[in-house]
């Protein structure tokens, strides 16, 4: 199979800003070789880099000595030994990190005056150029392959569906999702590769940071979130956004529409998993459809279930989420696969529950909780765990009664100041039982 | 009680127990403000705190004091190393 170059950007592009320093790809690729040329010979890099632009020349730098990246978000000791085990040879290349494997710790790339030049380079369209690997709201983590090609594919689909695809209307993307997860990965790690625009290193943690990092962007300013942070951010005021695409939780109409109006920006989600990567959006307050990126198509197998089928990944990749798809092709999403749970003879989707419960007026934020003996123990019933400040329990109930079949109504209802999600917004089984277990109930506390 | 045993061996002074009053409520955390060891680790095994605690305890600390937490004062700082160690980055960046 041919090669596919690594970059595909004029020399003098602006790739990368580091605070307001511009970084232009030729610099880029000057850094890669220098970086590339001290590499240990060895199958992985684990990259941990926390700053984006020293995470891409890592990247770029494995990708130039045929090496293979694996993107672990969670830099903790415990996670490296345990990539380190799993993946003989890996050493890591780092910032700011205690390593606790082999290790390059990152330079001062991107600053001073250049000292060598670099030059492109191909690529095998199959070779594997990252690993991801899923966090897991089921089951244990799993690694996932990604092809260059496909990774190619996914950026360009990306770049035309947001509009980042002109070279007059450069823009800056500024993520507050880690490089190394799958989403971050491809909007900050691969896009810019491709795209003409630039991404902002970081960090964009704190409020503050995103707004410094919107103020020092020229041209067109791209939020690349998550319902959580983009919560903190408009409650933070922050201002001189010009387009917002959220993903990795499914986004709440009323804050999509609160963002649009604070921001006067669109707020665009991503549909994807780690496993099949970003491949479809939506413009959340526009209603429910998907329209999937260009190349990418689903593939009915029984009643709800589809797989999708990807360019670039050898095979059709199963959706976690139960969809209907219309007669134009775009989808919506139904249900998650394997959430549906059964009680007196009736079906229901635990995801199809939480949205109704999302969408009583009141209620920030909410889950159900469907305990395991559910269908065995006539006496089990569904529990929810709602973030409505000022709503009763029983007003919850009372606006579910209208919605949601009895035999779904949840009890107990326990309010709470916040729900267990972890840093890109999702909430585990596991998080759901320790609050049920460390909850009393309705009026014991 | 399961919590780790830990009591405060030294005394708080009126800023660490408006402080640990805040993260409490903020945070709506099972324990009393005056039960947080002002030395031991707001993250991981202390308190058991998270990176979402974070951004909420930086609106928090924003609406309060009037300053703004960074990602550079808690990896050169440490600012996040115990309660003490936040109420003193607090005295010095406090804003009125």
């Amino acid at each position: 199979m041919a090669d596919i170059p690594f970059l595909d950007r004029a020399p003098g592009d602006v790739l990368a800003r580091r605070g307001t320093v511009p970084v232009t790809a030729g610099r880029y690729l000057a850094d890669v070789a220098a970086l590339a040329a001290q590499l240990p010979e060895a199958p992985y890099a684990l990259n941990l880099c926390a700053d984006r632009y020293l995470a891409l020349v890592g990247f770029g730098a494995a990708l130039a000595r045929g090496q293979v990246t694996l993107l672990s978000a969670d830099r903790s000791a415990h996670r490296q030994r345990e990539l380190a085990g799993r993946y003989a040879g890996t050493y890591a290349i780092a910032d700011g990190v205690e390593t606790v494997i082999p290790a390059i710790a990152a330079g001062a790339w991107g600053e001073g005056p250049m000292t060598n030049a670099g030059a492109n380079f191909g690529i095998p369209a199959e070779r594997v150029a990252a690993i991801g690997f899923t966090s897991g709201s089921t089951g244990e983590p799993a690694a996932h392959a990604k092809p260059w090609a496909a990774l190619v594919a996914a950026a360009r689909a990306a770049a035309a569906r947001f509009g980042l695809d002109d070279p007059a209307a450069q823009a800056t993307v500024i993520g507050t999702v880690p490089a190394q997860h799958m989403y971050g990965f491809e909007t900050t790690m691969v896009l810019p590769l491709r795209a003409p625009m630039a991404i902002h290193s970081g960090p964009h943690f704190y409020p503050v940071e995103v707004v410094e990092a919107l103020a020092a962007a020229p041209g067109r300013r791209v939020l690349v979130t998550t319902p959580l942070q983009m919560r903190a951010l408009v409650a933070g005021g922050i201002s001189g956004v010009d387009t917002v695409i959220s993903a990795t939780a499914p986004l709440a109409v009323s804050l999509a529409a609160e963002a649009e109006a604070a921001w006067g920006a669109p707020v665009l989600e991503i549909y994807g998993a780690t496993e099949m990567g970003s491949i479809a959006s939506r413009r959340t307050v526009e209603g429910e459809g998907w329209t999937l990126y260009d190349g990418v198509a689903l593939r009915a197998e029984g009643a709800d279930a589809a797989a999708a089928l990807v360019p670039g990944l050898p095979e059709p990749v199963p959706l976690a989420d139960l969809v209907e798809i219309g007669p134009d092709g775009r989808f919506r999403l139904i249900g998650r696969r394997g959430d549906m749970v059964k009680r007196g003879g009736k079906r229901a989707s635990l995801a199809g529950l939480n949205r109704v419960l999302a969408e009583i007026e009141g209620v920030e934020d909410g889950v159900f909780f469907a305990p395991e003996d559910l269908e065995a123990n006539p006496a089990a019933r569904l529990a929810a765990y709602v973030v409505a400040p000022g709503r009763t329990s029983g007003e919850i109930v009372a606006a579910l009664r209208e919605r949601v079949e009895a035999v779904f109504l949840p009890r107990p209802v326990v309010l709470v100041e916040r729900l267990p999600r972890n840093e890109l917004g999702k909430i585990t089984r596991r998080s759901l039982e320790a609050l049920r277990d460390g909850v009393p109930g309705e009026g014991a506390g | 009680m399961e919590t780790s045993g830990v009591t405060a061996t030294t005394a708080m002074t009126a800023l660490e127990v408006e402080v640990a009053t805040l993260i409490v409520g903020a945070l709506q955390l099972e324990v009393q403000p005056q039960e947080i060891d002002p030395e031991a680790p707001l993250f991981g095994e202390g308190l058991g705190l998270d990176s979402i605690d974070a951004l909420e305890m930086a609106l928090a600390i924003s609406r309060n004091y009037g300053f703004q937490l960074r990602s550079d004062d808690e990896r050169n700082g440490r600012i996040f190393a115990s309660l003490r160690a936040l109420t003193a980055h607090i005295e010095k960046n406090r804003v009125g």
